[in-house]
């Protein structure tokens, strides 16, 4: 769920900003160098992103009924590994802002933070340590799909309350009010990203493996594992 | 999606300087979040929709629906700011006076906010904004890959729409686990294809000796400071009004 423009009081968009930066500009080095030195991986991050921007924009069948939208944050980070999604992660953030009116300008920096950096993350550290555990391949990328969202959600909520903090019961109070909105309606959404996330990964194994060994420069795992 | 894009391209003030929309947006949008939200949001939202709709005539139906996109939002989150849990005497959620302001001003703020964005984004079409990302000292491979995304995002976009009604009319949709199960192979297919693409665009820009930089012709548009300072001048009434209705709420 994007915090919509105009939402965070200017502190909080600005001490936001000022946090993802860095992590983006370094991001953003090292994306540069990489398609420096092979100027194919420019097209290929390129499609990445813009099938990213897709995939959030397709509506998710949602439990509730209200619209819902994959975010592809653990599909990413899977595939590409979190130091280059926190660059691709805010081109398609700046794109939905631009393009949909989701997010915004001012908040593209507390978007950034949670949707590019943390959950990404967690979702890279998730299929890391399930994979060192030797669990199957689907356990792991959905769990990490799933718990990489739910990361999302959970930082999207602490920065809410750290903006809004309740008036009797202070910041821990709000925290709770946002994670009482957020976890039914995003609970039944991450788990069904996780799902779609193994449908995804499933059909790339099957059917792409030449794809796959073209995004060996970012995780070697996926394609040792395809071998 | 398509139609925000449609009227960055067509609209009134299409051709005009890129800074000359996007320095007031931005004061606007400043001004938006350092004053009062009560007594500055309702000015910024009437002028930025009066530069919409009557400057550079995009339909109001079109404004209108940009404003509602964060509707959903703003209908999840701000309740929750109206209201107050208490753990003092056990645990209880009641209404607090000073929260339905909160609310209120979040509300609105948000909304001028809205406005502000969709102006830059209804006037301006994304590849005016090239020239400014370099400015800013973003690396030419980096801007490159936004413009590339921008185009695939088009492409990949009726590629997806295509898939879909193909899936729809074989019912592909009809239950929930169905639905889970087309959505991903819709999107496992859509990355194969687009990991194609990519290849295809490779080839094909490697066979006309592509060496990392597309070049591509920018159109030059002569900045008219005399609506810049027109425009500017707009938004210091707006910013001197809405700063002295703040003084007058006080």
């Amino acid at each position: 769920m994007h915090i919509a423009e105009g939402f965070l009081p200017p502190l909080h968009a600005a001490v936001w900003t000022a946090v993802s930066l860095p992590l983006v500009i370094i991001s953003a080095h090292r994306v540069n160098r990489l398609m420096q030195d092979q100027p194919q991986i420019k097209l290929l991050l390129a499609a990445s992103g813009a099938f990213a921007f897709v995939l959030s924009a397709l509506k998710l069948p949602s439990v509730t009924g209200s619209c819902s939208h994959a975010t592809g944050t653990g599909l990413g980070a899977i595939l590409f590994g979190p130091s280059v999604m926190a660059l691709l992660g805010t081109i398609v953030l700046l794109f939905q802002a631009l393009l949909l009116a989701h997010g915004g300008l001012t908040t593209l920096g507390a978007n950034v933070f949670s949707m590019a950096i943390v959950g990404p993350w967690v979702a890279y550290g998730i299929l890391r340590g399930t994979q060192g555990l030797n669990a199957p391949l689907a356990m792991s990328v959905f769990l990490a799909a799933m718990l990489g969202d739910m990361a999302t959600y959970t930082v999207t909520a602490g920065q809410l309350a750290l903006a809004f903090p309740d008036p009797a019961s202070g910041i821990l109070g709000s925290f709770i009010k946002f994670m009482g909105v957020f976890a039914p309606t995003q609970l039944p959404l991450a788990v069904i990203e996780g799902l779609l996330t193994v449908v995804i990964v499933n059909l790339l194994r099957q059917y792409s493996q030449d794809e796959l060994r073209d995004l060996q420069a970012f995780p070697r795992w996926l394609a040792a594992e395809a071998r | 999606m398509q139609a925000i894009d449609h009227y960055a391209w067509t609209n009134r003030w299409r051709d005009r300087h890129p800074a000359e929309k996007l320095l007031p947006a931005i004061s606007l949008l400043t001004l938006t979040l350092i004053l009062p939200p009560l007594s500055i949001g309702p000015l910024v939202l009437a002028g930025t929709m009066l530069a919409m709709v009557y400057g550079a005539q995009v339909p109001l139906r079109t404004v209108l629906s940009m404003l509602a996109a964060p509707a959903m939002f703003l209908l999840a989150g701000v309740p929750f700011l109206a209201m107050s849990l208490d753990f003092t005497h056990g645990f209880s959620l009641h209404f607090s006076p000073d929260g339905w302001r909160l609310a209120l001003d979040t509300i609105v703020r948000a909304l001028a906010a809205v406005s502000c964005l969709s102006f830059l984004t209804l006037t301006t079409p994304l590849v005016d904004w090239v020239p400014l990302l370099r400015r800013v000292g973003i690396p030419a491979g980096i801007v490159e890959l936004i413009l590339l995304v921008y185009r695939l995002i088009f492409v990949f976009a009726e590629r997806a729409l295509t898939g879909r009604q193909a899936q729809t009319a074989r019912l592909g949709y009809s239950r929930l686990d169905r639905s889970v199960c087309s959505l991903g192979l819709l999107a496992g297919n859509l990355f194969q294809r687009s990991l194609e693409q990519a290849r295809r665009l490779e080839i094909g820009l490697a066979a006309r000796g592509y060496r990392g930089e597309l070049r591509v012709l920018t159109p030059e548009r002569s900045l008219s400071w005399m609506r810049l300072t027109i425009a500017m001048a707009f938004v210091v009434l707006i910013g001197v009004m809405g700063g002295l209705l703040a003084r007058g709420w006080r």
